[in-house]
C-alpha cells in the first residue's frame, strides 16, 4: 500500500505493508537510525518521536496510523534551536550516560519545551514519564530540562 | 493478516459481513499491536477505523456530551468541554498510561479491549455514562453497566461497535467526587485496585452514593449493594459500620503477578473508607 507522509518536514511516498511498524519504517527503509527499539511494547519510550506534534511510541503505532501526518523525528530536532540548546543542556548536565534511551528523552524534551516549557519540576516529570532510563539518570535528566526551559524562556 | 481500510461506515458496515474468520478493529493500536508483537493475535483480518469522522470528536448538546469512541486521552484531557463540565473525569485521568500512550490511546479502544483493570471505566460508571453502539442499519443506546457481561465478555451484537460515549453535563454536580488508582508507580503502572465515587451529602446525612470499582472483579463494576446500605446513614456515625461483609459480596479480587487478592480486598477497603471519611465539596 502506497502511504504518503511528510518526515522532518519532507514529503516521503513509501509503499508498503500497512501494519509495518513506523519505527521498523523510520530505521529500515528511510535509515533514521535514531528512533531506538528496547520493549517494543511503548512502555519505555525509547522509540519516541513526535506525530502531528505529540509525543508518541512508533514501536505500537503502524504504517497506516501515519497516513497523510506530520513526522518529526530525533533527527530533525536536532537541527533546530530548541534541539540545539537541549543538547547543550544535556551536555553541561553530564545527563546522557549509556545514552540508549536519549534519543526518547531528547523528543519528549523537545515537545515539553515547545509546548508548555514552565521550568517547573513536577510538570517536567510528568512530560517525561513515559521515558525509561535504566542507568536511572532521571535526577540530572530533568534538571538539564530545567535548565533548558529557563534558557529557553531568556532567549 | 488480511488488511483493510474501508473510506468510510457505509462501506466499513457492507463490507463486515463479507469478512469470514476473526476481524480485529484498529483504532490507536496500543493494544493491539503489543498482542501481534506477542503472538496473541490469530489470523484474521485487521479493519482499520481510525480516520473514521463519525466515530470522532467530543461536542456537547443541550443536557449531554458526546466523547466519540476514537476520542484519544491527549484530546479528552485537552477538551475545554471536558474540563468546563466534567473536570472529575480529567482529574480521573491525568495519570493515564504514560504521556506518549495518550496520543494514540482512544477511550473506545480502551473499553472495547475490556481488560478489567482499564482506568476509564470506574469513573465512566459513577458518571451513569451511556453508550452509544451502532451497526448497518441501527443505533442504540445503553447503559455503559450494562456494557461488560463477563471476563473480556461484551453486549455487542455480530457487526457492531462502540459509537461513542454519552454522559450527562450535571453528572458531577453538586457531588463530592472521588478517584484513587493504586499502582507500583503514578504514571505508566496497570491499577492493582482502582475506585471512583460520587456521594451528595445533605443535613449530615448520605442522600446519593455511587461507587465503581476496577480490578477487582472480572471486568470494573458499580458496588449497589454497598450504596443501597449507605444511603441514609449519618455522616457522623458512618465510620463505625463495617462494610467488608457487603464488600465481600461485591468483589472477588485475585492474586496475580501485580497484587495478592488479600492486598486487593484491604485497599479497596481504605480507599472506599478514605471516600466515606472526606467531607468536602468537590
Amino acid at each position: 500500500m502506497k502511504i504518503n507522509m511528510k518526515i522532518n518536514n519532507k514529503p516521503v511516498t513509501i509503499d508498503v505493508d500497512p501494519m509495518k511498524r513506523l519505527l521498523d519504517i523510520l530505521r529500515e527503509d528511510l535509515h533514521l537510525t535514531g528512533a531506538k527499539e528496547s520493549c517494543g511494547e511503548g512502555e519505555c519510550g525509547s522509540c519516541t518521536i513526535l506525530l502531528d506534534g505529540n509525543p508518541v511510541t512508533s514501536c505500537i503505532l503502524n504504517a497506516i496510523h501515519a497516513e497523510n501526518r506530520e513526522i518529526l523525528t530525533v533527527e530533525g530536532i536536532a537541527q533546530t534551536k530548541a534541539g540545539k540548546l537541549l543538547i547543550d543542556c544535556f551536555d553541561e548536565t553530564n545527563a546522557v550516560q549509556c545514552g540508549f534511551c536519549f534519543p526518547g528523552f531528547m523528543v519528549s524534551s523537545y515537545h515539553y519545551l515547545m509546548y508548555d516549557g514552565e521550568p517547573n519540576l513536577d510538570k517536567i516529570k510528568h512530560a517525561l514519564a513515559g521515558n525509561i532510563c535504566r542507568c536511572t539518570g532521571y535526577q540530572k535528566i530533568f534538571r538539564s530540562l530545567y535548565l533548558a526551559c529557563e534558557r529557553w524562556q531568556k532567549r | 493478516m488480511k488488511f483493510l481500510k474501508p473510506n468510510n461506515l457505509t462501506e466499513l458496515f457492507s463490507s463486515l459481513p463479507e469478512i469470514s474468520g476473526k476481524k480485529y478493529f484498529l483504532a490507536g493500536g496500543t493494544d493491539i499491536n503489543v498482542q501481534i508483537k506477542n503472538g496473541l493475535i490469530p489470523e484474521g483480518t485487521i479493519i482499520y477505523i481510525n480516520h473514521l469522522p463519525e466515530l470522532n470528536g467530543i461536542r456537547q448538546d443541550e443536557n449531554e456530551i458526546f466523547i466519540g469512541a476514537l476520542t484519544t486521552y491527549r484530546e479528552l484531557l485537552n477538551s475545554n468541554i471536558i474540563k468546563k463540565h466534567l473536570p472529575f473525569l480529567i482529574h480521573s485521568l491525568k495519570n493515564f498510561a504514560s504521556p506518549l500512550l495518550t496520543t494514540m490511546s482512544t477511550l473506545g479502544g480502551n473499553i472495547a479491549n475490556g481488560s478489567p483493570t482499564n482506568d476509564v471505566s470506574p469513573p465512566l460508571l459513577v458518571l451513569e455514562a451511556e453508550l452509544e453502539l451502532i451497526s448497518q442499519n441501527d443505533s442504540r443506546r445503553i447503559p455503559f453497566q450494562d456494557f461488560y457481561l463477563g471476563y473480556k465478555k461484551f453486549a455487542l451484537k455480530e457487526n457492531e461497535l462502540i459509537k461513542g460515549i454519552w454522559i450527562k453535563q450535571n453528572a458531577a454536580k453538586g457531588y463530592q467526587t472521588f478517584y484513587k488508582k493504586v499502582g507500583s508507580r503514578k504514571t505508566l503502572t496497570i491499577a492493582k485496585v482502582s475506585v471512583a465515587g460520587l456521594k451528595r451529602i445533605d443535613h449530615g446525612q448520605i442522600t446519593k452514593i455511587k461507587i465503581a470499582v476496577g480490578s477487582l472483579n472480572e471486568y470494573p463494576r458499580r458496588l449497589f449493594q454497598l450504596e443501597n446500605f449507605l444511603i441514609g446513614k449519618d455522616l457522623d456515625t458512618l465510620l463505625e459500620y463495617d462494610i467488608s461483609e457487603i464488600l465481600k459480596k461485591e468483589i472477588t479480587p485475585i492474586s496475580d503477578l501485580r497484587s495478592e487478592k488479600e492486598y486487593r480486598f484491604q485497599v479497596c477497603l481504605n480507599l472506599i473508607t478514605k471516600f466515606l471519611s472526606l467531607n468536602f465539596v468537590g
